[in-house]
């Protein structure tokens, strides 16, 4: 079945088991009359006792109707809600005494505006774990000390990054934190596999590489981009290689500033709204290149938009030392 | 959160509907009302056209099957929310992918015409 979800201020939008639909009203002039049983020609001249009189009914009429148009699902407010609470692990004096919600997957599906797999596949994109029930985020500390346990393992046992065995992990690591957690924070940072018929996991450079830039670029407005390249390779695993497009959507070169600089900028912590999200990424930057903004304003495409076709419906374009710039089509406060 | 679930009536198949799309309005004959009034006879010709004579007019129109169909939805349950029954649900009650769609202007009827002698 379906279901039609919204608070009393949103939007309705209705949801089948895996897609979400915007709802409107659309108006028309004529006249829609429905009659249940009415036959069509073809219906008809099948069949051939002709010459009676059919008595139908017109059940109802009406000049509006509503109409669906698939839309992108409003998860915003998901990462929204299970960061009201987020997991600091099985010592935090928080959780036990913590007031706040916690969210169970019904207690979402009546909450977001978006079907049950989207939600499903959201939570899973975001790392959320279940909790006695309930789904949460890790708070960002805790995932990172979970995450340096295993590094610091795979080192010390001088594992090769794509072949890190899940039973020795949970036996090393269990006495330090839940056997739980260290396999969703390996699930989260790794691709599982399994071999002869045991688990591994093939680590993933290019999110451990992001989450230790995160966690560097957190204490501070901004960094040097040459310093803190350097630390950033120097703080990831023995054999990874940092590469700044590992940042796309998390962070932002300032190629202007001298010496150049590098500052935090999350693209979920950005309006959901595209009028909005322009407004917000304008205000940030006056003038941004196509391949500087399209982290930022990728998540806005709908099924069959580009990030051009965004582009010229929100940005003007111009050109600035030989390089073409994108600018608000209005003044920005 | 309102969540309002919207249902298949039956597994049985659900009823074909037909839409009629007129222009413009239908008033009921002098101070009567819509409701239980006869609205005028629908006809095919052999081609199929769909023609429709209401009072002393006549419309021709066409037979157009729906690129997006309609959905017909019924509301249940108690008129207002309850505690019991905190949300309101529909039924989709039937499905209309034909619609017979009179555009062109009707035309009086003229029954006698008096020939100038």
């Amino acid at each position: 079945s379906l279901v039609i979800r919204g608070e009393k201020d949103e939007q309705a939008v209705l949801c089948s088991r895996d897609k979400t639909y915007d709802m409107k009203i659309a108006d028309t002039s004529n006249m829609l009359l429905f009659i249940p049983g009415c036959k069509t020609p073809e219906q008809l001249k099948a069949d051939q006792e002709s010459c009676n009189i059919i008595h139908s009914q017109i059940a109802g009429f009406s000049n509006n109707y509503w109409e669906l148009r698939r839309c992108r699902p409003k998860l915003k407010k998901l990462r929204k809600l299970l960061m009201e609470d987020p997991y600091e692990g099985p010592d935090s004096q928080r959780d036990q005494t913590s007031t706040f919600s916690k969210y169970t997957t019904e207690d979402l599906l009546s909450l977001i505006q978006a079907s049950e797999e989207e939600i499903l596949h959201q939570l899973q994109v975001i790392d959320a774990c279940k909790i006695e029930g309930y789904w949460r985020i890790l708070e960002f500390d805790y995932e990172m000390k979970l995450l340096n346990h295993v590094t610091q393992l795979i080192d010390s046992e001088s594992w090769s990054l794509s072949k890190v065995p899940l039973r020795t992990c949970l036996e090393e690591l269990g006495s330090l934190e839940p056997t739980e957690m260290i396999e969703h924070i390996l699930l989260s940072y790794g691709r599982k596999y399994i071999d002869d018929g045991e688990v591994y996991f093939e680590m993933r450079e290019d999110k451990i590489c992001r989450a230790t830039a995160q966690m560097l670029l957190q204490n501070a407005v901004k960094f040097n981009l040459s310093e803190f390249q350097e630390v950033w390779q120097q703080s990831v695993p023995e054999g990874m290689t940092t590469r700044l497009d590992q940042l796309k959507g998390l962070a932002l070169v300032d190629k202007s500033s001298r010496p150049e600089t590098i500052f935090l900028l999350k693209v979920e912590e950005l309006p959901e709204d595209n009028q909005e999200r322009f407004n917000s990424l304008f205000s940030i930057r006056e003038k941004w290149t196509e391949v500087d903004i399209t982290p930022y304003i990728q998540d806005l495409c709908a099924e069959k938009q580009t990030v051009g076709t965004l582009l010229t419906k929100y940005a003007r374009s111009s050109m600035q030392n030989g390089v073409k710039v994108y600018n608000s089509r209005r003044p920005i406060s | 959160m309102v969540q309002i679930v919207i249902s298949s009536a039956g597994a049985g198949g659900l009823a074909q509907w037909v839409l009629v799309e007129l222009q413009g309005e239908v008033e009921p004959r002098q101070s009567g009302a819509l409701a239980g009034s006869l609205l005028g006879d629908l006809h095919y010709t052999h081609e199929g056209v769909p023609v429709l004579i209401v009072g002393h007019h006549i419309l021709y129109g066409k037979v157009v099957q729906l690129e997006k169909p309609f959905a017909v939805l019924m509301k249940q349950g108690a008129r207002e929310p309850s505690p019991a029954e905190p949300h309101t649900r529909y039924a989709v009650t039937a499905l209309i992918k034909t619609k017979l769609l009179f555009k062109t202007r009707p035309k009086p009827i003229i029954t006698n015409v008096p020939k100038k002698v």
